[in-house]
């Protein structure tokens, strides 16, 4: 992001100006004054148009930083960037005023102002990654997918003539002509942007003097100028304007990308227009400039499933979405693959050879599996849920349909702790939760249970009823144009995407420390309840000094059966806890009026940011630790080999959430010489009811990892001349003789 | 029905073909030299000691009411010899340095992990394997094991030394998909000193199987300095060339990663300062056993 003072400053006049507007027309204003300022130059080697850097103050449905996103303003950059450079007096007066003004008028400050009593009280902070707290909610509006098959169809011009003619039947319908006001100024804004990048390009042209850079910044001029006045006829002028598009709408997930881009590739390629090398090359440049996109944790491409009407196309897209991850070597797209019986066995052995190579994508989901669980969990029928799609993290959505942001994160295992220490955090030693008795006064398990759950079920409420108030809020504030152009019922309705204009809005709750929130009670269950081993006081005394002095102790727990060990009792308890969550999380829907309110269990930094303020835990975990990844057991917890760890991923329910993610590792030689062994294993798991897998490749580096934290990478078998061994049990130097030699 | 166990490994890859679970019994009737798996020897539990983890607590010296353990100058020595298996120091090691190898578990227990990972093993043509130790030697546990396995249509194997009865053979013919049986060499005077036995009831015992239609892949340590001889590799092609019913020849070449496993259990291992076998090494055993007449060999 970059400050730019005369665009932030112009961008503040536009909303002043229209502050008392319509909320259609003051967004429009202010996109026109941002757009297409906040868009960056062509970069050497682009061969699609499109890089941003947003700027410090400006309007976007997802996130700029902790808490922007709606109208934000990056209060502590601008103070520092003020700092750092030359003002003058007048400059600064001008600018603190600013400030001064975005301080009550951003769309967080407006939402957080609207929190009840009991909001403020146990949700003080926003600061989740930084300060320690049970739940903390999250400023955004992440994840949509538009329908971009209707932009590819329509175009420019044709969205223009669909609004015009909504526009003129409004009043007679009663619709609110403002709305589309506001869209018809939206599309000007598009096309300002074309214009910006066809002088972008024109002044490059001027410069440039190599020959194939020439042919490919004119072919890139003609693609420009064809978009601007046509709907997209080619693979190339339909990539340019789908980019362009999600930078406006600031989406930052693409959804079914081969289904809406298949027809146009295949009809280039069956006509001569383009060769697949060419295509390859576009499709590689639209993924560098994702990765520079720098959305992290966005990002997503999906292909294959089931429910795309064009299939053979689509595959077609999909082996070139394959081959684009196989030889961009980035961390993004964070391309998926639905995986399905019947499926094209060419695409998924491509998907194998491009894991194989140790890309971690494409992340592959079960259609088999997944369908059907987001028919239950959404209360979707068949047809719609066909058309799921994981976003982000791994949220699922219908696509274009429904929406269901993120609005919020519990962390379990701190729950368990608060509730362990009465409703104190013993990290700050501040109350942080209900007070529900002391450890001692929980006779059985089951009274810690019911007292746990009470825990979390306060705060999933607070977080249901803060998610209806963020979309209420951001209904208020703007209709969020570019998306809802594309989306649900919107344009047929006037009205934007939270303030009326889809019929499926719905909401997540991410949740944290899943796993050992469920593996800590089971330890308390075994040694506190049922052996009575280990005293309720001196377990307490235990976790507060991290395990100093109490090694004996922390053993005893570490030896209490852990999820991922397909043991019975630890993966029962797993599920208990899954399901406890989910279940009261699912009923809160019809309580705050939303479609639907489910729980993911996600992949991201969060188990690692919320570890670092969580206190030391009853499955061993020493204080500030990592919590467990998404669905996975704790890092060397599971110790049984990998079918066993399958076994127990496949066990908590999947129809009851909107997404849960795991994470799988295998060595390489794995997936070159034991293809067919792999192959059974992915084919079981997911007969099995697996719903889906990440799957990273261990080389070397995995196992100089394993010789430095032995602890954490247990799960590595090394065969050597005849016999097994877990690596970790080995001695230095055989370890370092093996490290040169191949795993397994 | 109970037996001694001391490990189970599941997706095990190299005991046969597909994906395995491997059961490992304790005890074996004959002492290799080169044992990989001298903890397996033994037919009772026995107390294991792991150097690198011990903080010197002296916790278990406390604990134990055998006077096994004795933390002298900053040095942990323990006395196998009086160990009762009694746990107590276990129990007491807050570093896991202790542990007890060899447990009791029922032919239902062991049916019930096997069956865990049983679409695996249909989905891609793998099963059970029983290893040890001397699965023969806890024969009606082994027995058991392998009928109740190959009665409910999961693929059995077992890895043997050969050492036992030839009824017992007959007996679990049947049940026995695949025999993993061990050639260790061929010269029946060697035999014995190498491994404590000779080597003719096993011959006779491998001669057995094979003329009752068992499939037998033949394992054949090879350990430089005392079996890699020109002696040896033709026993090994005779008994293909009299046998061509042998699948596969599979050269377990000798390496030391076992090197530390005898220390931790109060032995020695006579070869300790033996190298593991260099690729150039097996590249030439390759050649003579090729040479000599011998198909299908692969390193296991
Ligand atoms: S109890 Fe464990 S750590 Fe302590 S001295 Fe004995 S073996 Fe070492
Ligand atoms: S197992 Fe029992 S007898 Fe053996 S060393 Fe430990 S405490 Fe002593």
């Amino acid at each position: 992001m970059k400050y730019n003072f005369f665009t932030e400053l112009k961008f503040t006049s536009a909303y002043k100006e229209y502050i008392n507007a319509h909320p259609a027309i003051r967004e429009a204003m202010c996109l026109k004054a941002q757009y297409p300022d906040y868009f960056d130059g062509i970069t050497e080697g682009d061969l699609l148009a499109g890089r941003i850097q947003h700027g410090l103050i400006g309007f976007s449905p997802d996130e700029w930083g902790p808490t922007a996103f709606g109208y934000y303003c990056l209060t502590t950059e601008i103070e520092k960037h003020l700092k750092e450079n030359d003002y003058s007096t007048e400059q600064r007066t001008e600018i603190e005023e600013i400030l001064e003004f975005w301080s009550t008028e951003n769309t967080s400050f407006k939402l957080r102002s609207r929190y009840t009593e009991e909001m403020k009280k146990y949700l003080p902070s926003d600061d989740w990654m930084n300060q320690s707290g049970i739940a903390f909610p999250l400023y955004r509006l992440t994840g949509g997918t538009p329908d971009f098959s209707t932009l590819l169809k329509l175009g420019i011009p044709g969205l223009r003539d669909k609004i015009t003619k909504l526009l003129e039947s409004a009043d007679a319908e009663s619709k609110d002509p403002d709305f589309y006001r506001g869209l018809l100024i939206a599309l000007d804004v598009f096309v300002n942007v074309i214009d910006f990048y066809i002088d972008n390009v024109k002044q490059l042209l001027g410069k440039e003097t190599g020959q194939s850079r020439i042919s490919d910044l004119e072919k890139l001029l003609n693609v420009l100028e064809a978009v601007k006045i046509s709907k997209p006829r080619t693979f190339h002028e339909a990539l340019q304007l789908f980019w362009l598009y999600t930078f406006l709408g600031d989406v930052r997930n693409y959804g079914r990308m081969d289904m809406y881009m298949g027809d146009f590739l295949a009809s280039d390629i069956d006509n001569g227009i383009i060769t697949e090398e060419e295509a390859l090359r576009l499709v590689q440049s639209l993924w560098k400039l994702m990765v520079d996109r720098h959305t992290v944790v966005h990002n997503r491409v999906i292909i294959g499933g089931r429910g795309r009407r064009n299939e053979k196309n689509a595959d077609r897209f999909a082996m070139l979405a394959l081959e684009a991850s196989r030889t961009v070597l980035a961390i993004e797209p964070q391309l998926s693959l639905r995986i399905y019986k019947g499926m094209n066995p060419e695409v998924y052995e491509k998907a194998l050879d491009v894991i194989g190579e140790g890309r971690t994508f494409p992340i592959l989901y079960n259609d088999d599996v997944n369908i059907g669980s987001v028919v239950k969990a959404f209360e979707f029928n068949k047809l719609d849920a066909e058309q799921y799609v994981p976003y982000g993290c791994g949220e699922y959505i219908i696509e274009h349909e429904s929406f269901g942001t993120p609005s919020g994160v519990i962390n379990l295992l701190k729950a368990l702790e608060v509730t362990l220490h009465n409703g104190i955090d013993p990290m700050t030693g501040k109350e942080a939760g209900l007070a529900l008795g002391d450890f001692n006064s929980f006779k059985s398990f089951g009274d810690l249970w019911n007292a746990y759950n009470k825990q979390v079920e306060h705060f999933v409420r607070l977080m249901a009823e803060q998610e209806v108030l963020e979309y209420k809020v951001a209904g208020e504030t703007a209709p969020f144009l570019f998306m809802s152009m594309l989306y649900g019922e919107c344009l047929d309705s006037g009205k934007g995407m939270f303030s009326g204009g889809i019929k499926y809005l719905g909401g997540t709750l991410e949740t944290y420390g899943n796993t050992n929130t469920s593996d800590s009670l089971l330890a308390i269950k075994k040694l506190v309840y049922e052996s009575n081993s280990v005293p309720k006081g001196e377990l307490l005394q235990a976790l507060d000094s991290d395990f100093e002095g109490y090694e004996l102790l922390r053993k005893k727990l570490l030896d209490v059966p852990k999820y991922g060990n397909d043991n019975n009792e630890a993966d029962n308890m797993v599920s208990k806890v899954h399901e406890h969550v989910c279940t009261y999380v699912r009923e809160q829907k019809d309580r705050v009026g939303l479609h639907s309110y489910l729980v993911v269990n996600i992949n991201n930094s969060a188990n690692t940011l919320m570890g670092h303020s969580t206190s030391a835990s009853a499955d061993g975990r020493k204080s500030c630790m990592s919590m467990n990844n998404g669905n996975n057991p704790t890092s060397g917890y599971d110790k049984n080999g990998v079918t066993a760890m399958l076994n127990s991923l496949v066990k908590p329910r999947t129809d009851i959430h909107a997404g849960a993610v795991q994470n799988l590792k295998f060595s390489k030689n794995m997936f070159r010489e034991k293809r067919d062994i792999l192959k059974s294993l992915l084919q079981t798991y997911f007969d099995n009811g697996g719903a889906q897998a990440m799957i990273t490749v261990v080389d070397k580096d995995d196992l100089r990892s394993a010789m430095k934290e032995p602890e954490k990478y247990q799960h590595i078998f090394v065969r050597v001349g005849g016999f097994s061994a877990r690596f970790v049990e080995l001695a230095r130097d055989i370890q370092e003789d093996i490290l040169t030699r191949t795993l397994y | 029905m109970n037996g001694l166990v001391y490990d189970i490994h599941r997706f095990s890859l190299h005991d046969g073909p597909g994906i395995r679970t491997t059961i490992f019994l304790k005890g074996c009737p004959l002492d290799c030299l080169w044992c990989h798996n001298p903890e397996a020897k033994s037919f009772e539990p026995q107390l294991s000691f792991n150097s690198n983890l011990c903080t010197l607590c002296g916790n278990c010296e406390k604990s134990c009411p055998n006077n096994v353990h004795q933390i002298i100058d900053g040095k942990h020595i323990i006395n196998f010899d009086l160990c009762r298996t009694s746990e107590e120091c276990v129990e007491n090691c807050p570093a896991g340095a202790l542990s007890i190898i060899g447990y009791s578990e029922s032919v239902e227990e062991i049916m019930e992990t096997v069956n865990k990972d049983r679409k695996y093993f249909e989905n891609s043509g793998g099963g059970l394997t029983i290893s040890g130790g001397e699965p023969m030697a806890q024969f009606d546990f082994t027995f058991e094991i392998l009928k109740r396995a190959k009665e409910s249509g999961i693929h059995t194997a077992i890895e043997t030394c050969g050492q036992s009865t030839e009824q017992r053979f007959m007996k679990v013919l049947p049940y026995v998909d695949l025999f993993l049986f061990d050639y260790k060499e061929t010269d029946p005077e060697n035999h014995k000193n190498y491994t404590g036995v000779s080597n003719k009831q096993i011959l006779k015992n491998l001669e057995l199987i094979l003329e009752n239609g068992a499939s037998v892949i033949l394992r054949c340590p090879l350990i430089p300095g005392f079996n890699d001889n020109e002696k040896h590799f033709r026993g090994i092609a005779g008994l293909q060339k009299k046998f061509p019913s042998i699948k596969l020849i599979e050269i377990m070449a000798y390496h030391n990663t076992g090197r530390d496993k005898a220390e931790k259990i109060g032995l020695v291992n006579p070869l300790k300062d033996l190298s593991s076998v260099s690729e150039s090494e097996k590249k030439m055993w390759i050649n003579s056993l090729t040479r000599l007449g011998c198909t299908n060999v692969t390193f296991g």
